[in-house]
């Protein structure tokens, strides 16, 4: 144990006295570990952002299938469903994708006297007729109105609408909101030309969450064109993304850190004269093979532990100070609205633990051959000058 | 299913101890095959040589598997949410047949790698190092078990169907069902305490006698012992400690102990575990070995620390297992 | 006076069973007494240092015995080897081989590392050491940055930390001037009388033909010629 401690000390030292070698070495590994890192609390971030978003979504949404997609419900299911035992409420709701293409986005359109979500982080207010909207930060970056100005948009019918904006979403959070524009439901009725008897689809708020399961089953079978979506299952949805979103850029950077590790074998075996000379004294005067090699396992730990330190703080700087810049324009698939997003800092010691084991691993093993090689060098070497 | 950010470095990891396993073992066959203590040759100081590069390789891969079985719990962990049902580790591990399994190589593979390196620690200190063939012959055999591992995950991550209903703990572990683990959790905790205390009881006593004594015959018994304390402290984990841990009369879980809601408790407890486990085994284990006259001095000097560092594990195991038990107000009798 | 050292027709021959073998070594046998001094002679490539190599447990002959007091340390697998080199032995280079980027401090408790001392006690002797050889003031000093007599002066110095009971020299005086020549020769007049026992290995007349060298082993062809004592 002594022993160890010693030889940690002089590793130390002897890192310390080539730190130009050193420094470049740890300056490629943080590197690579900030890539990875990026790309893993990124991931992370934006699922935590999605799935939080989502715990103030709706517990059981109900759609009509029409055709095997998606159609508009009828508002009288909403009777029928208010009548199976364990349902507390029912409400329809009104909401459609527009293209615009003139920013060539897609964006939500939301009628408001039935959204009864949390739009508490609104700059302004919400409409209160038919001739006013709200919208999200991304769709005011993207058609660059303030508050008081006004939104064109052209309806099916290539007839122009002008709404006036009346509130604009605060950008603090979150994917929700960035693309959306909120109307009076009858002027967004009007705007999709939507039958009254029509919603998009309904909203049920139940009384026993564990019954959720039960009562979709109770809704299929009442309404065999319906299909029920449980908030669970839209977060698995989310889960499965990401882990695929972010497992397929790490696979990606996994190359990177290969690249890296045939460097690092590169430098471990390529030792100086010097250096071989040095460890030659060293076993010279009496240092075991086992000694030098545990100088070589302290110097890889140090040498990984430090890069892992500067490089997690390289990508949570990278990823919640400046927002990914590196990484964003290969995120950017999954909405062509994507937001301007501020990202909460949400790192886990999973995400952490998971990184370190990518990336200390291999490196520690691609040491394992070159230290050994410098360990067994001959004690005789040395008197050969 | 592969593309999860934990199950590619689970994969990565165990390719890499794969790789490094195999490179042991080859090297470990040239010493097999033309080892010759007596010889002065280069050739035999070459392979001297080389002895120092399979420990390193396998210290290194103890290592990977120690922390790799971590990584494996905490990812099952983390995949629970894919699965309708999975309410924790429990639930993704019952998600195909292949996960217990897995978990089940990993451990085996733990004590194999561990005993390993304590042996060769102890031969590469003698001068006539009697173990080589034997070691080498053993690494030889325990590095199928790492191909298996890799390939068990793979089986296990590649075969996850996020569709699919598991159960989770909820029901693996309660009383009701018809397994070996809810017959557990469903044990009647009065018996299941008996039989725990008793066994911990034994366990302490030989152990005891052991660091007083130096009958062989203790040695052996300890190591029985220890094997039996082993399996019925895991039973008692889920039938007993684990609802006191948690406070709750029927969560049986064994993993979510490891979790941040329960400070980690479950790292100390399943660590102390298993180096009381893995030391008290140690002495038994030697027995056999100390024939060769150099290894007896060996194994006599590092025993007393083996047996002390057991009841260390022990002891750590102990307090944690049972402080609920002791002073917290949770009661399990009467449920 | 004891047997300290017995050697028995020891062969060392190199890249055995190759197309380039090199025997370098052959039938060497002779007996070192504890608190001699001998040295090895013999043109470069008769094999002196080859022979100290194996005295001084470097490395393992292909043949033929080495008896140090009791063990025979032919046949001991290289970490005990080290353990001997570290317990029993102090050596002093031809090239000092001091690791110039570290300080005069730290190149002289190098040996006592693998050691059980802790730090603390092994700075402290590192200095008493050094103290000894009027090097105290430059203890912080990085080798590089001293003159020839001074790196000898630590080399010697290292050699002596771990109190050894044999001193290996090889070449010492080859880098020298004849003043400081004269002066390790003074210090290892100084160290025999404590009660070393020293072997080295040289070409030079200065040292070989003083009175302090007790026996000298001539070599020529990695064989023992001649044997002079005094």
């Amino acid at each position: 144990m002594l022993r160890q401690l010693k030889i940690l000390e002089f590793t130390l030292s002897s890192l310390l006295r080539r730190k130009y070698k050193n420094l470049s070495l740890i300056t490629v590994y943080a590197f690579t570990i900030a890539t990875l890192g990026s790309v893993l609390f990124l991931t992370h971030a934006l699922k935590m952002e999605a799935t939080g978003s989502l715990t103030t979504a709706p517990e059981l949404v109900v759609q009509r299938v029409a055709a095997g997609r998606h159609d508009l419900i009828p508002t009288a299911y909403t009777e029928v469903i208010s009548k199976l035992p364990g349902v507390a409420s029912v409400t329809p709701r009104v909401w459609g994708y527009y293209y615009d293409s003139l920013i060539k986005a897609n964006l939500t359109l939301v009628g408001i006297s039935s959204y009864q979500g949390d739009l508490e982080l609104l700059e302004g207010r919400l409409p209160d007729n038919a001739e006013e909207c709200a919208i999200g930060r991304g769709v005011a970056i993207a058609f660059g109105p303030a508050i008081g100005d006004d939104l064109v948009l052209e309806d099916s019918g290539k007839s122009r609408t002008v709404f006036k904006i009346t509130g604009i979403f605060r950008a603090e959070s979150n994917l929700l909101t960035n693309d959306l524009v909120v109307l009076q439901e009858a002027a967004l009725r009007d705007f999709f030309s939507m039958d009254q008897k029509l919603a998009t689809d309904l909203v049920v708020q139940v009384h026993n969450q564990r019954e959720i399961k039960t009562l979709a089953k109770k809704i299929k079978y009442n309404l065999p064109d319906t299909r029920p979506i449980t908030r669970d299952e839209i977060l698995h949805t989310y889960d499965t993304l990401f882990n695929w979103r972010s497992g397929m850029m790490l696979a990606v950077a996994v190359a990177a850190l290969i690249s890296f590790c045939i460097l690092a074998w590169d430098k471990a075996t390529g030792i100086s004269a010097e250096e071989k000379q040095e460890i030659g004294v060293l076993k010279a005067i009496g240092w075991e093979t086992s000694d030098v090699l545990a100088v070589k396992f302290w110097e890889g730990t140090v040498i990984s532990l430090t890069s892992f330190v500067l490089g997690i703080l390289a990508a949570w700087i990278h990823v919640f100070a400046f927002g990914a810049p590196a990484l964003v324009p290969l995120l950017k698939g999954w909405s062509v609205l994507f937001p301007e997003f501020q990202l909460t800092p949400a790192v886990d010691f999973y995400q952490v633990f998971v990184l370190g084991f990518l990336t200390i691993v291999p490196y520690l093993a691609c040491t394992v051959i070159p230290s050994w090689k410098t360990a067994v060098t001959e004690p005789e070497y040395v008197m050969r000058g | 299913m592969i593309l999860h950010p934990g199950i590619l470095a689970l994969l990565c990891g165990s390719l890499i101890t794969v790789l490094v396993m195999l490179l042991a073992s080859w090297l470990g066959v040239q010493i097999l095959l033309r080892w010759d203590m007596s010889s002065s040759s280069e050739e035999q100081l070459l392979l001297e040589r080389k002895t120092w590069l399979v420990s390193t390789l396998l210290n290194y891969a103890l290592g990977f598997q120690i922390f790799s079985v971590v990584l494996f719990i905490f990812t099952a962990e983390d995949i629970h949410r894919l699965f309708v049902g999975a309410m924790c580790a429990t639930g993704s591990l019952n998600a195909n047949l292949v996960g217990w399994l897995v978990l089940l190589v990993k451990g085996i593979l733990l004590f194999a790698a561990a005993f390993w390196v304590v042996l060769n620690r102890l031969d590469q200190r003698t001068e006539d190092c009697p173990l080589v063939r034997p070691k080498y012959l053993a690494l030889v055999l325990i590095t199928p078990l790492v191909v298996l591992d890799l390939y068990l995950q793979w089986r296990y991550f590649s075969g996850l169907q996020p569709e699919v209903i598991t159960s989770c703990c909820g029901s693996l572990f309660s009383a009701g069902g018809d397994s070996v683990a809810s017959d557990l959790a469903g044990m009647p905790v009065r018996q299941a305490m008996l039989l725990f205390f008793s066994i911990i009881g034994s366990y302490l006593v030989v152990l005891s006698f052991c660091i007083v004594f130096k009958a062989s015959v203790l040695r052996h018994l300890l190591f029985i012992v220890s094997v039996l304390m082993f399996f019925v402290s895991i039973g008692a984990v889920i039938s007993f400690i684990s609802p006191y841990i948690y406070q709750m009369p029927s969560h049986h879980c064994p993993f979510d102990m490891l979790q941040a809601n329960y400070s980690y408790i479950g790292y100390p407890l399943y660590v102390g575990l298993f180096v009381a486990t893995l030391y008290g085994m140690l002495p038994g284990l030697c027995q056999p070995l100390r024939k060769y006259a150099s290894l007896r001095r060996e194994i006599d000097s590092f025993e007393k620390r083996w047996l002390w560092v057991a009841m260390a594990g022990m002891l750590v195991f102990l307090t944690i297992s049972c402080w609920q038990m002791l002073f917290g107000s949770f009661k399990l009798f009467g449920y | 006076m004891s047997q300290l050292i017995i050697v028995e027709r020891l062969h060392k021959i190199y890249h055995r069973h190759q197309p380039d073998e090199m025997t370098a070594l052959q039938d060497i046998s002779l007996q070192i007494l504890a608190g001699e001094v001998v040295a090895l002679t013999g043109p470069s490539g008769s094999g002196k240092t080859t022979l100290l190599s194996l005295l001084g447990c470097m490395s393992r002959p292909t043949s033929g015995s080495i008896q140090l007091r009791d063990s025979n340390v032919a046949k001991l697998p290289e970490r005990f080897l080290a353990k001997i080199r570290r317990e029993t032995f102090g050596f002093v280079f031809q090239q000092y081989n001091l690791v110039r980027d570290l300080s005069v401090l730290e190149n002289v408790m190098l040996p006592l590392y693998p050691s059980d001392q802790s730090l603390r006690e092994i700075k402290k002797a590192a200095t008493a050491v050094l103290d000894q050889f009027e090097l105290a003031g430059m203890l912080k000093k990085k080798v590089k940055q001293l003159s020839g007599g001074e790196q000898q002066r630590v080399a010697i110095a290292r050699a002596l930390v771990a109190d050894p009971e044999i001193i290996i020299a090889d070449e010492p005086t080859a880098h020298l001037d004849s003043e400081l020549a004269q002066d390790l020769l003074q210090i290892l007049a100084v160290l025999n009388a404590a009660g070393k026992t020293i072997v080295i290995a040289t070409h030079d007349p200065s040292i070989y033909q003083s009175s302090l060298v007790q026996r000298r082993f001539d070599l020529r062809h990695g064989r023992i010629v001649e044997e002079h004592s005094r």
